[in-house]
């Protein structure tokens, strides 16, 4: 066979080379992208571009800019911005214009002529009564891919209901599945999932999306309804229809699988340990010494009944508790089934393993310096994702793309400026720019066409 | 004014032709997939994965947008059609399988043996995508791996799905580590931050797993996005690649948070139990009759949960985000219980009327500002169905098989005016498209 000289690992470490990213080519160059859209859902899909090269412009209203530039954890900011908001909103351009103005209405439809795609998560109907909703901006350029993402989507009558994660988490249902069956104890998926889950869904329709055009040349309209998502990973629809019960709350345990669960090691480590086929199984029970209870759990269904799976989840927690968790690990290497160590925010961060890989990234921004932000859980050999800058303050590619883009004069900028069209930050954090920062000397902030300044 | 803004909004319709009272059934028709092209029409996709469903589930999203999804499996079967909760089946398959079963064609083909890798190889040269969940290198030990196969067909796109990558130190240490859900919830950081906090007893202060495929459902979303963005590369050049998935990576990678406040606050969250850590109120609370979850953390939406809760005296001291921080337990747990005292008073009915109210009057008014507090009871997800939105959407389609019974799926997540995804039919019998597929692709 060709290639079967080079051992695998260093064929694939040449393929996927980290260091190598930015040399490679970026699928969605030249694609532009129109972002109304704030907090979490929307900015991820229209992120999602932006990592693979589109260029996506991040529109916010002058002085007040997106809610989510003060979604701090525990009122925390960093560097008087929002760490969250720098996750959501990198490789973007941040335009600050009033959409209520005239003026800026037709700038914007200026930018539609030439966008591939826009993106909107406001309430239903609202982009539509600001003349930014598809029926306005397919009638300006009618190629173009129009995403409108919602809690429960543009039709149907609760369309106006306002939404956040946790509201799209309970109209799917979702909600009530993480806890101790029969205690008062619910969990909502943490972290904003239901955000960020359903956005990853609105990229991979405006990948479709784009894919289609180039096929047929048609742009269209897309309604993502966060809840739709969400239910669409729930088996517990199709679990109900044919047994007639409720899936509910199911504890510390995955129920398609026996044992299964999240237990406490003899050095006080959670471990998660799983046996999801017979063969997976069997390597469990080798690695126990206790080969022989295959034979009474030999049936993967009947092994799946709560008696048995009860049963089953005792051995292993016993087992798990007699050993330390690292000696479990080599075990579960050794004789093959899942197991892993319950990583926690500080250990993943600093997970040599991800560093190596690149799906956690230390970056070196102009503006933020270091920072630390996870890549992509798909790594593309040949168009990988990547980072090129973190989000900026209120309106600081104003200029940038004033100049470039809509060919406006200095002069032509200071009266829009006057007329607040377009606009800034004002004193609080979340949308200035951190505190050691120059940003009189800043050469995108003060882009200058003559080419001063054009360092980037 | 709002007579003005009526008039806006009609000339917005004009261009339809329709009046505002249509437009719900204008939206609905023009998002139905019937007689629309597929967007993958033309696009073959192999899933050879085993025991992981991560792979499948990106085969069932390609499969839902129009492409011809040959599931491949040993005689035997794919061991995660005996994935169920609880062992519950239909005509012998569990229900996830059952489930992710869309629009896929089904061939027996053993990959242990050379004369499945002879086929397989055949296959590969007019395949576009390549889902395998193999050990790392088990593949390319067999000859049909990336470096292979990419040499008689430069435009393949080959999708690898495992815990732990295709390179790195770790990848190869760990490459004959099987994948799980859980595992790979613990792995990137969603189990460490569900459940109680660290005070309350064991062990409902251990770290949880989410109660749904988190982990499998993210890494199958990431690799067919990875996948779709690979296929308009290979649009644009011609030209295809590999795909390295790691499920240990999904979560974290996803979300973000954990890696970013691991960075920035330099230690772990410590599990919050019922509260979030960015937003208050948001959460659950208990009713007369049942959980119900609230959400009012801007500042207006906290005014205006105090008020119709009746609450207005203790504005004073929570009147900002600011003051309504988690990190402090006993403060919020103070407050949880100020408003507690408050919702367990009325029936969920009752909350969700009240919230509903003042919403639309503050809507109403001319005073903007009048904050949204939202309240929803936590339903079952059957309960959560019955909602006659759903109906309308078409969010769910009822599948009626020979062989299967009848049953339902949720549906159409995407809605999509030129090219949406669809369910044709729902089938899984091992090996049954075996002569159809051989006709097409193996008869040379």
């Amino acid at each position: 066979m060709a290639g079967k000289t080079e051992d695998y690992f260093s064929y694939t470490k040449k393929l996927f080379d980290p260091s190598r990213i930015n040399e490679k080519p970026e699928v969605f160059k030249g694609i532009k992208v129109l972002d109304f859209s704030h907090v979490i859902f929307g900015p991820v899909a229209a992120r999602i571009l932006a990592q693979y090269g589109a260029e996506v412009f991040k529109i916010e209203m002058p002085f007040v800019g997106d809610l989510w530039r003060f979604g701090v954890y525990w009122g925390k900011f960093w560097k008087h911005s929002s760490v969250c908001f720098h996750f959501v909103h990198y490789n973007k351009y941040f335009l600050s214009i009033n959409l209520k103005s005239a003026k800026a209405k037709e700038l914007i439809y200026k930018l539609a002529e030439q966008a591939d795609v826009v993106v909107e998560n406001f309430a239903a109907g609202t982009a539509e009564a600001w003349g930014v909703g598809y029926s306005q901006l397919s009638r300006v350029n009618p190629k173009i891919i129009y995403l409108s993402c919602a809690t429960y989507g543009q039709y149907g009558p609760l369309r106006f209901f306002p939404g956040w994660d946790l509201l799209a988490q309970a109209a799917s249902g979702a909600i009530s599945l993480t806890g101790y069956p029969g205690t008062d104890k619910y969990y909502k998926l943490p972290d904003y999932l239901g955000d960020y889950f359903p956005g990853n869904v609105g990229a991979l329709s405006l990948v479709m999306a784009l894919y289609h055009r180039k096929k047929t040349g048609k742009g269209q309209y897309i309604d993502l309804a966060q809840s739709e998502a969400l239910m669409r990973i729930l088996p517990n629809f199709t679990y109900f229809s044919i047994t007639n019960q409720e899936l509910e709350r199911v504890g510390n345990t995955d129920p398609t699988m026996a044992p299964s669960g999240i237990f406490k090691s003899r050095d006080g480590k959670f471990v998660a340990m799983a046996a999801a086929t017979d063969e997976q199984l069997r390597a469990l029970f080798s690695a126990m010494g206790q080969k022989k209870l295959m034979a009474e759990y030999k049936d993967s269904f009947d092994r799946l009944h709560p008696r048995n799976a009860r049963e089953l989840h005792r051995i292993a927690e016993e087992w798990v508790s007699k050993k330390d968790s690292i000696e479990i690990v080599n075990l579960a290497k050794e004789y093959g089934f899942p197991v892993a160590e319950v990583m926690d925010d500080f250990q993943l961060a600093n997970d040599e393993w991800r560093r190596q890989r690149g799906s956690v990234i230390a970056f070196n921004d102009d503006m933020y310096r270091k920072f630390v932000l996870p890549g992509p859980s798909a790594m593309l050999s040949r168009t990988p994702g990547r980072v090129k800058w973190l989000s900026r303050p209120l309106g600081y590619h104003n200029r940038y793309i004033l100049k470039t883009f809509f060919k406006l004069s200095e002069e032509e900028i200071k009266k829009l400026e006057k007329e607040r069209v377009v606009g800034y930050w004002d004193d609080r954090p979340g949308i200035k720019p951190p505190v050691y920062y120059d940003i009189e000397k800043d050469p995108i902030f003060n882009y200058q066409v003559d080419g001063r300044g054009q360092t980037k | 004014m709002s007579k003005a803004k009526d008039k806006q909004q009609e000339q917005v319709l004009v261009r339809y032709g329709i009046s505002r009272r249509e437009r719900q059934q204008f939206l609905a028709s023009m998002m139905s997939p019937e007689g629309k092209p597929e967007v993958l029409s033309d696009i073959l996709v192999l899933d050879a994965s085993q025991a992981n469903f991560s792979g499948i589930i990106a085969a069932s999203f390609f499969a839902e947008f129009g492409a011809e999804v040959i599931k491949i499996e040993p005689p035997e079967g794919d061991p995660a059609r005996r994935m169920t909760p609880y062992g519950a089946k239909a005509n012998g398959v569990g229900i996830p399988f059952l489930m992710e079963a869309r629009n896929k064609k089904y061939l027996e083909l053993d990959l242990e043996t050379a004369a499945g890798r002879k086929d397989f190889n055949k296959l590969a040269a007019k395949a576009d995508v390549i889902i395998e969940t193999y050990p790392a290198g088990q593949t390319d030990n067999w000859g049909i791996g990336y470096r292979q196969l990419s040499q008689a067909n430069p435009g393949l796109i080959y999708i690898a799905i495992t815990p732990y990558g295709q390179y790195t130190d770790r990848a190869k240490e760990f490459r004959n580590m099987p994948d799980s859900d859980i595992t790979s919830q613990a792995a990137s950081g969603l189990a460490a931050n569900i459940g109680d906090p660290d005070l309350s007893p064991e062990p409902y202060n251990w770290p949880f797993r989410a109660g749904a495929w988190i982990g499998w459902y993210t890494s199958g979303l990431e690799a067919a996005l990875g996948g779709a963005i690979a296929l308009t590369y290979k649009a644009n050049t011609g030209e295809g690649q590999m795909i390295d998935v790691a499920t240990a990576d999904a979560y974290a990678s996803l979300v973000g948070y954990p890696v970013f406040i691991g960075y920035t606050w330099e230690k772990a969250r410590p599990r919050l139990g019922r509260h979030d850590f960015t937003l208050y109120p948001y959460g659950f609370w208990r009713s007369k009759d049942g959980i119900v979850a609230i959400a009012a953390p801007r500042d207006h939406d906290f005014r205006a949960l105090l008020k119709i809760l009746k609450l207005w005296k203790i504005e004073d001291d929570w009147r900002f985000t600011f003051d309504r921080i988690t990190d402090i337990l006993e403060q919020i747990e103070k407050l949880y219980g100020l408003i507690e005292a408050e919702t367990v008073k009325y029936t969920s009915d009752e909350l969700i009327k009240k919230a509903l109210e003042y919403s639309i009057k503050a809507a109403r008014s001319k005073w903007r500002g009048g904050g949204v507090p939202i309240i929803m009871k936590v339903p079952t997800p059957s309960e959560a169905m019955q909602n006659p939105h759903w109906k309308i959407r078409n969010s769910f389609q009822e599948i009626e098989d020979k062989k299967l019974g009848k049953f339902i799926i949720p549906t159409n997540f995407i809605k999509m005016s030129e090219s949406p995804p669809r369910v044709k039919w729902i089938s899984c019998g091992i090996g049954q498209d075996n002569r159809y597929i051989r006709q097409k692709y193996l008869c040379d």
